[in-house]
């Protein structure tokens, strides 16, 4: 496979790897939904992970954060093995955003973001009845960076808002931000700008960017080829659930296997329309920058891939 | 009164200058309905606590006298004499309502009159004048409009104003409660159930309880400390009437129960359908360190000691069943919970010596448990403080005060701490929670058992109140009680557990001719509920969202509440 050596390639500017996927494969039933897939990650590093509907990238997703256990492989986050709860690796420094926008619509865009904190703060039932100078403290701490998150995305004025008042785009970010809270060292970001109109989606590309530049690394699973080949570093593309190609944006881009298999449909208008009619069992067919069924389809609470 | 400058003025100029012949038809109605009440309504005096007496109103004549005050009231209003009130009030609605329960309450009158006299033959004309009064004043406001309000929000009075406001409500409160457990009479007490409910509903359609609620927001601490003087003063308002106070006691336990109840169901979202059972444990712990002559441990530990055996048991009883039961969903939990309370109750009826160890009596439970001493403090003697009399059932009521007073605190600060905010993000997308590293099953079991432990704590004392412990006072329908209650008043908001919990158990102690067909009762008023307000009656903000998921129009002014309320500076710091 073409993975080992173009991992070579890479440019010498990121440091060791953050994460180590090796060898994952998840099957339902008879269904092998991700087949042998190899991930290496590295700090400061945006990843990009791409693939048509229903190659397994939300699937993949859902292994490397702890939501399903993977049925052989193992899955190395700072070069210890990540327990298979989604808590473990939230603590362990990893954090995601979702396909379907999941916040908490009745909490505040602040109250949000503090719940990331949750896992970096300690606080328990006494300590929160009895409320000692330390209790103020913290509960200040989480307010602080919850509200400095918020400045950082771009929200800051809306930190007092309902989650689910929010316009569809700050959504997607407020989700970013209570990612963030939770201190990760690798975000991961499920379709970030589905549903964003093309100012939005370069908003996204340049939080993301701000991102990487905190010194996490990111990946990013994005059907917009314009915006995940001007953002990554490196691109891995996944077809039925296995490794079709990774290599920097340039070699995936002109790699006539992801052509065909992806972007290069024969008839392009035509795929769209089934896609989008297919939208309700499979991801959002967000192909081009702007999909507007898509915000419709993300409210549906359902993670599948 | 100062209003945001934003808002115009102009409004009274629809009233002015001069007010409309249904004005004075309504307010001639009003006049009528208050000089009733100077008359006699009936011959019989034995009958709704005397209205035969002319000149001098008393009993229910009292309460058509309120009604009339109001409505001339939100007269005066719709005049224009006090403009900024009258863009915060909706006098027409009020007025409405106000004018439809002074019918209903004099037909329901007459209706009684009728039934019981026997004969409207035994009315006499005040009773006549009344109805003719409030059918003036019914249909001189049937045809008023509505207009235009301003949000409450906007409008500030002066600090010591609305404080003042909250103040006379309280007051109100006190009076109304005092005034309403000294009704013996069971078709007084229901006629005044009408009168209340339909001043309540004139007055919430007028727009004063959302505008007291804002000041409510606004005044948090003066709120507090203002219930928790009403609760206090209350015994001494009942000059040591044994009967009241018991009542009080045993809606004071029950509300107490409910509210730990509250910590599992409203904050963390888990159906517990057998809550009663730890009340149970509880109390049986309490009892068989006792000393009763039918406790078989003959070890008495101070009592403070007791409370928290008995508050371990229970919260060790709750960790055991829901350690493995709350890693499933919702349903699975409520049939554990349900066979808990079941396992419970067959328990104790069992462990007589006969099928286990002796230690509950079965059946007969633990009678004789001595009343509570702590220090020289006999919670059975009668204490006269300030020359009011305080009896047996008053120095529990106190005891039951504080530990209500206990887990309204620990409820609170649960709830706006980082736990709380974990249990709502675990109602609101449980996956979601757990994937943004919130410990969703050890805060599950901590709610469970952290409520399990405060009944626990309740139970320790409702053994001494109740001075017998039997399993029949521990069975489902107990456990449904405390969640309708819940239900009704209102999930997560420690008021509307308050009020749920004093409807469900003033009303069938009040309305013994109603004993019967209480279950029926309640039932229907559940069902009624969930069609028309599923939040409850007095509901937290975020469950009302909750159950309203698609009402846009609440969420904006959820949001606008909570920007005013974060903007205010006062409530900002004392939030911080």
């Amino acid at each position: 496979m073409s993975t080992q050596t173009l991992q070579h390639s890479a440019p010498p500017k990121f440091g060791a790897p953050v994460l180590e996927a090796s060898g994952v494969v998840m099957r339902f039933g008879g269904l092998t939904a991700v087949n042998n897939v190899n991930l290496t990650v590295r700090e400061g590093e945006i990843m990009g992970l791409i693939g048509p509907n229903g190659a397994g990238k939300t699937t993949f997703f859902n292994c490397l954060t702890g939501m399903y256990k993977p049925t052989e492989g193992e899955v190395k986050f700072q070069g210890a093995v990540l327990p298979p709860k989604p808590r473990a690796v939230v603590k362990a420094g990893m954090a995601r955003t979702f396909q379907n926008i999941r916040l908490f619509g009745n909490m505040t865009a602040l109250e949000n973001v503090m719940v990331g904190r949750y896992c970096r703060t300690n606080a328990l039932a006494f300590t929160s009845i009895i409320r000692g100078p330390k209790y103020h403290r913290e509960e200040a701490e989480s307010r602080r960076i919850a509200q400095e998150l918020l400045d950082f995305v771009g929200l800051g004025h809306t930190s007092e808002h309902l989650a689910r008042n929010l316009p569809y785009g700050d959504q997607r970010r407020l989700e970013i931000a209570r990612a963030l809270a939770t201190d990760p060292k690798l975000i991961l970001l499920d379709e970030p700008t589905a549903g964003m109109n093309p100012k939005e989606t370069e908003q996204a590309k340049d939080l993301i960017f701000r991102i990487r530049d905190k010194g996490l690394a990111v990946v990013v699973i994005e059907h917009d080829m314009r915006f995940i080949f001007s953002l990554c570093d490196r691109v891995h593309c996944l077809v039925r659930g296995e490794t079709l190609i990774e290599g920097s944006p340039h070699e995936v881009q002109s790699d006539h296997r992801v052509i065909e298999a992806y972007i290069g449909q024969p008839d392009e208008d035509e795929e769209e329309l089934v896609a989008e009619a297919h939208a309700h069992d499979h991801e959002p067919a967000a192909t081009t920058p702007a999909a507007p069924a898509s915000p419709a389809v993300d409210l549906t609470k359902e993670d599948r891939a | 009164m100062t209003t945001s400058p934003a808002v115009p003025r102009t409004k009274t100029s629809v009233n002015n200058p001069r007010p409309s012949p249904q004005w004075w038809l309504a307010l001639a109605g009003a006049v009528l309905l208050i000089a009733s009440a100077f008359l006699s309504w009936c011959y019989v005096p034995a009958l709704l606590g005397d209205l035969s007496i002319d000149a001098f109103p008393g009993g229910l004549q009292i309460l058509m006298i309120i009604v009339a005050v109001l409505a001339i009231f939100f007269l005066v209003l719709r005049s224009g004499r006090m403009p900024s009130m009258d863009t915060l009030l909706d006098s027409a609605k009020a007025l409405k309502a106000l004018s439809a329960t002074a019918v209903a309450f004099m037909v329901l009158v007459a209706i009684v009159i009728a039934l019981q006299a026997p004969g409207l033959a035994n009315a006499n004309p005040g009773l006549f004048v009344g109805i003719v009064g409030a059918a003036l004043m019914l249909a001189g406001s049937w045809q008023m409009a509505s207009d235009p309000l301003v949000d409450p929000i906007t409008v500030r009075l002066p600090g010591w104003v609305e404080i003042l406001v909250i103040v006379v409500m309280m007051a109100i409160i006190l009076f109304g409660a005092a005034y309403a457990l000294g009704q013996e009479d069971g078709t007084v007490f229901c006629l005044f159930l009408v009168f209340l409910g339909g001043v309540v509903a004139a007055l919430a359609r007028g727009g004063l309880f959302s505008w007291i609620s804002v000041i409510a927001a606004r005044h948090r601490q003066v709120l507090m400390m203002g219930a928790l003087a009403v609760a206090f003063l209350f015994p001494f308002t009942q000059n040591g009437s044994d009967a009241n106070m018991s009542i009080a006691t045993q809606v004071l336990i029950f509300a107490t129960t409910a509210l730990g109840l509250n910590i599992v169901v409203g904050l963390a979202g888990l159906l517990d359908l057998g809550y009663i059972a730890f009340l149970g444990a509880g109390a049986y712990v309490s009892a068989m360190m006792s000393h009763s002559a039918f406790a078989h441990i003959g070890w008495k530990p101070p009592f403070i000691v007791v409370v928290i055996i008995g508050a371990i048991v229970s919260s060790i009883l709750g960790l055991i069943i829901g350690s493995p039961t709350l890693r499933v969903s919702g349903d699975y939990l409520a049939i554990v919970t349900l066979a808990f309370g079941e396992i419970f109750r067959l328990t104790v009826n069992n462990l007589d010596g006969n099928n286990g160890p002796r230690l509950t009596n079965g059946p007969n439970g633990i009678p004789g448990i001595p009343d509570l001493e702590i220090g020289a403090f006999n919670f059975g003697d009668t204490h006269t403080v300030l020359g009011i009399p305080l009896g047996r059932f008053a120095n529990y009521y106190f005891l039951m005060l504080v530990v209500a007073g206990f887990i309204i605190l620990v409820f609170t600060r649960l709830n706006n701490s980082r736990i709380g905010r974990g249990w709502v993000a675990i109602r609101e997308d449980e996956k979601a929670a757990e994937a943004m590293g919130v410990n969703t099953f050890g805060l599950k079991l901590f709610a469970f058992a952290g409520g399990a432990f405060l009944a626990g704590m309740a139970g320790t004392i409702k053994a001494h109140q109740d001075v017998s412990v039997t399993p029949d006072q521990y069975i489902f329908l107990e456990s449904a009680f405390l969640l309708a209650a819940i239900v009704l008043g209102g999930m997560g908001s420690v008021a509307g557990v308050l009020v749920g919990a004093t409807v469900l158990k003033l009303l069938p102690e009040k309305l013994r001719f109603v004993a019967d067909y209480r279950l029926l009762i309640f039932g229907l008023l559940l069902v009624v509920m969930m069609r028309f307000r599923p939040e409850g009656l007095v509901p937290s903000r975020r469950r009302a969202l909750e159950f309203h998921a698609d009402d846009q129009e609440l969420a904006d002014r959820v949001e606008e509440v909570h920007l005013e309320i974060a903007a205010d500076p006062d409530t900002a710091e004392a939030k911080a």
